[in-house]
């Protein structure tokens, strides 16, 4: 424990960390912000207005890109596309990248080490040649057009990542509690799930974050795969606005605001769990 | 597997998940039932361009003539910036459609590869019916010899035209549009203040940029001789073109940021009110008469300027082919032919930015005049060169075209400061790398 | 319980018999199932055609190593094996010390921290191609945000042509990258902080160390496994990564800005697939070492 005596030049120092880390924390915010505060204008204003005046504020503020968005239902019908494929992506991802993540971190066999690498090499090539063969083993699935189709390209995507990222976070946690917990009468399986996973729910939480936000901004393979209106994902919607060399930018911008509020939603919802102290309540007794 | 242990709530939590997501998976797809026999379904994939009105309209005549003709029919509208992966990529895995649009590019490339069939007698009826294709289109879709017959039917053509700012050039006492490269040159210099740039040409490496290939033809430069084999980039003609570009350039006529530009760049600047003169081949025009009526007012559209060794001005030619492999080849053969009346033709001109390609096209109500547009892209299709001339259009040259060989030497002349020589030797040597290849 | 650094029960526990081990290798078989069933064929697939003149709709034929010595021919290929590499280096380096730097801060039992940290993640709120086609715009000589802002505050009085001039084009990229990016090194290492246990802070304090060396002995080795997958995933697809070259300056301008993956897709617009495989093909040797020395390093790091 800390003492509790307080000088006032410790007082001082803290204040000014304080202030500093705020001054700090709104410039960075300020600088990621900007981009998006363009895109932001650029929805609201008159297409006219975007290419003769700009400028940093709309002259005329209008909702004509988002109402010529949203007209047909098409462009609603893609976000809910894009909803389906990155929550099921992101709950099959974690739930099988954790089980082979505590595999590759509690167990020793021999294949240890070159199972860890071989997943890695899905990065290994470019999605600019992947694409072709895989459309090829789609088609042989029968999976093109699908939105299964599109899970399971994802999947194989999010997979290194996810199992790569939780080894590190699993590490973390202290082998001691679940010898605990298995001396307690748990399995195995059952530690996994009721004590290292809760504990590593910071790592859980920016692994869901990865594989949704993956999944829902992908779009060279939805392109490949998707040719029906109806399996559309957001990406590929948007993609859709462009149709020549001038570009539909209100639209555009319209349909990235409203495709980044699920993702926004994600975020607030998903920084919660990064909680210090999660730990501590595991160690005592 | 799960005898070897025996822990309590664990088997049957991993059944329920398993059963859980694969429920899921089966509803979010309606799960992909084994194939069939093939049912009788015409795929078409159409070319969506940016006139939503022209997408409908080929959309519902295709339709319509399905049902008229007992004829199923389903059609994708493919967005043409991503034509060539979705084609390569149907192609590796046959799922390419029964009928589809496809520029000449792609076309010649594919049917060297026996992608399509061939449909002679198609365009000899279409031809004869509607008095005779036009020589340009003609020639450059002619395929017999790398398919050993023709397998595209032309529906349009495009090209660049020059477009340019009519309300600062009257005033500056420019009522013509330039008939030269050279007064273009003049002419731009008049009007470039900021923040206006007398040229808006794209020098960067995009397909816009390739316009300077046209400018270096009609100096009398070659990229290749008349074999298509040996690359000639390097020669007094080339000299006098990068003369004229470096004199352009310190004049400070070209758009700022015109040496990275993507496919937009030049449109934007236009849009803007930041450019003077652009090539473009009508997207702006359309572009602008729905968002800008004051500036589609104030522009005006004419055929590219000329050179000291005549007017290089290419016509692309858009066709319908027909895949070899479709079950559907006569229901095809109907449809394309179909799609060639006049009367979906000329509501299609009327709202997409194509030339004709059929001489009894002239007198479509669409080229009457009154659309300035389609005027230039009549003239465009009337007198156009056909795409690499005066060079051969074989795949070296589209290889060439491609990877921006030309655009670059331009690249290293204005932004690198290198002299002539060294640039147009980078140029050549790249060049006949690549013509080696074939 | 007392919390004490124990020693590690006796490895002897975790090599248990057969069971625990197919066990083991069950957990994990869902993973490589899936990628090596997906996965495999397109990669084996793209280092064969590499060795091939294949063309969209043929099979092409065996060429040897021919479209490897035509790359290595032309001068773009060595401007892209620079670039490539100082878009990578660089790249990392400044999102490390952004997304550290910002993890570290956002750590703090700050008011509003939730918000900070929310915002932080908006880089990923859009597609790649919209976060660079904005960019895009922002660069833009006249209009464009960034000009705006620099007139307008007096900054600078001129027009900085960002992306068409070769003293600031690659800069103007790795900006954009580093923008795009940092967020991946940022929640990652937040999480790290997260998971390293309190106790070991406060025994820290109760030792009497001071906030650097707390940094320094406890939260860094704490986050190092963490930092090192982070650091090799993101230098993977740093140097796979295309849309942000692409759609910013499509490697110019005069090849300034040329890497692989835009080498390779000039290879797919040609059709010329044997070309743009045997483009990755080059880069594989160098990532395949990467993969290797960070996986030894994180596995090493258990003993």
């Amino acid at each position: 424990m800390t003492p509790a005596v307080a000088t006032a030049s410790t007082q001082r120092r803290y204040v000014m960390g304080r202030v500093v880390s705020y001054a700090l924390l709104i410039l960075a915010v300020l600088m990621v912000l900007f981009p998006i505060y363009w895109m932001a204008i650029t929805s609201l204003k008159l297409p006219r207005e975007i290419y003769r005046v700009p400028s940093l504020w709309p002259k005329t503020f209008t909702l004509d890109n988002f109402e010529k968005l949203l007209a047909d239902g098409s462009f609603l019908l893609a976000i809910r596309n894009s909803l389906i494929v990155s929550t099921v992506v992101t709950l099959i991802s974690v739930t099988i990248s954790s089980f082979a993540a505590y595999s590759m971190v509690r167990f020793r066999y021999r294949f240890r080490g070159v199972i860890g690498r071989l997943i890695l090499f899905a990065y290994l090539t470019p999605g600019s040649l992947l694409f072709i063969p895989l459309s090829i083993v789609m088609a042989q699935l029968r999976l093109g057009n699908s939105l299964v189709g599109l899970v399971l390209v994802y999947l194989t995507f999010s997979l290194p990542l996810s199992t790569w990222l939780l080894q590190g976070y699993f590490r973390g946690v202290p082998r001691e509690l679940e010898e605990q917990g298995m001396i307690d009468g748990l399995s195995r399986f059952g530690a996994l799930i009721r004590i290292v996973l809760p504990l590593s729910a910071p790592g859980i939480a920016a692994v869901a974050i990865f594989t949704f936000t993956g999944a829902w901004n992908e779009l060279l393979f939805a392109l490949v795969l998707i040719t029906s209106d109806s399996q559309r994902t957001a990406p590929l919607a948007l993609n859709y606005l462009i149709t020549s060399d001038v570009l539909p930018w209100g639209p555009l911008m319209a349909g990235a605001v409203i495709s980044s509020v699920p993702l926004m939603v994600l975020y607030f919802v998903a920084q919660r769990f990064m909680v210090a102290g999660m730990t501590e309540g595991g160690v005592k007794g | 597997m799960t005898e070897a242990r025996n822990p309590h709530g664990w088997t049957r939590r991993r059944v329920l998940a398993t059963a859980a997501s694969g429920v899921a998976l089966a509803a979010t797809s309606g799960f992909p039932m084994p194939a069939i026999a093939q049912s009788k379904k015409l795929t078409y994939w159409g070319g969506l361009i940016f006139s939503e009105e022209a997408n409908a309209l080929l959309t519902d005549t295709i339709m319509a003539w399905g049902a008229a003709n007992g004829v199923e029919t389903e059609v994708v509208m493919i967005n043409q910036n991503e034509t060539v992966q979705k084609v390569s990529a149907a192609v590796s895995s046959n799922t390419m459609p029964d009928a589809l649009d496809v520029g000449l590019d792609l076309l010649l490339l594919l049917s060297r590869q026996g992608v399509f069939s061939t449909v002679d007698d198609l365009y000899k009826k279409i031809g004869d019916a509607h008095g005779g294709w036009f020589e340009g289109t003609d020639s450059a879709t002619d395929t017999s010899a790398v398919a050993g017959g023709r397998t595209g039917i032309p529906f349009g053509v495009n090209g660049n035209l020059l477009l340019r700012r009519k309300d600062l050039l009257e005033p500056a006492g420019f009522a013509e549009a330039p008939k030269t490269w050279e007064e273009l040159v003049t002419q731009a210099m008049a009007v470039n203040k900021s923040p206006v740039s007398g040229l808006g040409l794209a020098l960067s490496s995009v397909g816009d940029a390739n316009v300077q290939v046209n400018v270096l033809q009609s100096y009398g430069g070659r990229i290749a001789d008349d074999a298509g084999k040996m690359v000639t980039i390097k020669s007094e003609a080339t000299r006098t073109y990068l003369t004229w570009l470096k004199d352009a350039w310190d004049k400070g006529l070209f758009s700022p940021g015109s040496t990275s530009w993507d496919g937009a760049g030049d449109n934007q600047a236009y849009l803007s009110g930041q450019a003077a003169f652009i090539a473009n081949p009508g997207s702006v025009g359309i572009a602008a008469k729905k968002d800008d009526p004051e500036l589609f007012e104030a522009s005006a559209f004419s055929p590219l300027p000329a050179g000291p060794m005549g007017q290089v001005s290419p016509i692309t030619p858009q066709t319908r082919a027909i895949t070899a492999a479709s079950p559907m080849q006569d229901e095809a053969k109907a449809l394309i032919e179909h799609l060639a009346q006049p009367e979906f033709m000329n509501a299609y001109f009327n709202v997409a930015i194509y030339g004709p390609v059929l001489k009894a096209q002239e007198k479509l109500q669409a080229f009457d005049g009154s659309n300035s547009i389609l005027v230039g892209l009549l003239g465009l299709a009337q007198n156009g060169t056909a795409p690499a001339a005066p060079d051969v259009y074989n795949a070296a040259w589209a290889d060439l075209s491609s990877n921006f060989v030309i655009p670059k030497m331009c690249q290293r002349v204005v932004v690198d400061g290198w002299d002539f020589d060294r640039a147009m030797d980078e140029a050549q040597t790249q060049g006949q790398a690549i013509y080696d290849k074939y | 319980m007392a919390v004490s650094p124990a020693r590690p029960i006796s490895s002897r526990r975790l090599r248990a018999g057969w069971r625990t081990r197919l066990f083991a290798y069950l957990l994990v078989a869902p993973v490589v199932l899936l990628i090596v069933g997906l996965v495999a064929y397109p990669f084996l697939f793209a280092i064969w055609v590499s060795f091939t003149d294949m063309v969209v709709g043929s099979v092409g034929q065996f060429v040897g190593f021919k479209n490897f010595q035509y790359l290595a021919g032309t001068a773009t290929f060595w401007s892209a094996i620079w670039n490539t590499v100082t878009i990578v280096l660089v790249s990392d380096v400044l999102k490390l010390g952004l997304g550290l730097g910002l993890a570290l801060l956002v750590h703090q039992h700050l008011p509003g921290r939730g918000l900070f940290r929310s915002f932080l993640m908006l880089p990923w709120a859009m597609p790649a191609f919209v976060a660079f086609l904005t960019w895009r715009v922002l660069y833009q000589p006249i209009g464009g945000g960034f000009n705006l802002i620099l007139t307008q505050t007096g900054i600078h009085n001129g027009i900085i042509d960002f992306l068409g001039q070769r003293s600031t084009a690659m800069a103007s990229v790795i900006a954009a990258s580093v923008w795009r990016g940092f967020p991946f090194w940022f929640v990652s290492i937040l999480a790290a902080l997260q998971s390293v246990p309190r106790e070991l802070h406060e025994a820290a304090i109760v030792d009497g160390a001071n906030t650097w060396q707390r940094f320094w002995n406890v939260t860094l080795p704490g986050i190092m496994p963490v930092i090192i997958v982070t650091t090799l995933l993101s230098s993977i697809w740093t140097a796979n990564g295309f849309e942000h070259v692409w759609l910013l300056t499509a490697g110019g301008p005069s090849d300034a800005t040329m890497v692989f993956p835009v080498l390779a897709y000039y290879g797919m617009q040609t059709q010329r697939i044997g070309e743009a495989a045997a483009v990755s093909v080059y880069m594989l040797p160098v990532l395949g070492i990467l993969v290797i020395f960070a996986t030894s390093l994180m596995m090493r790091r258990e003993e």
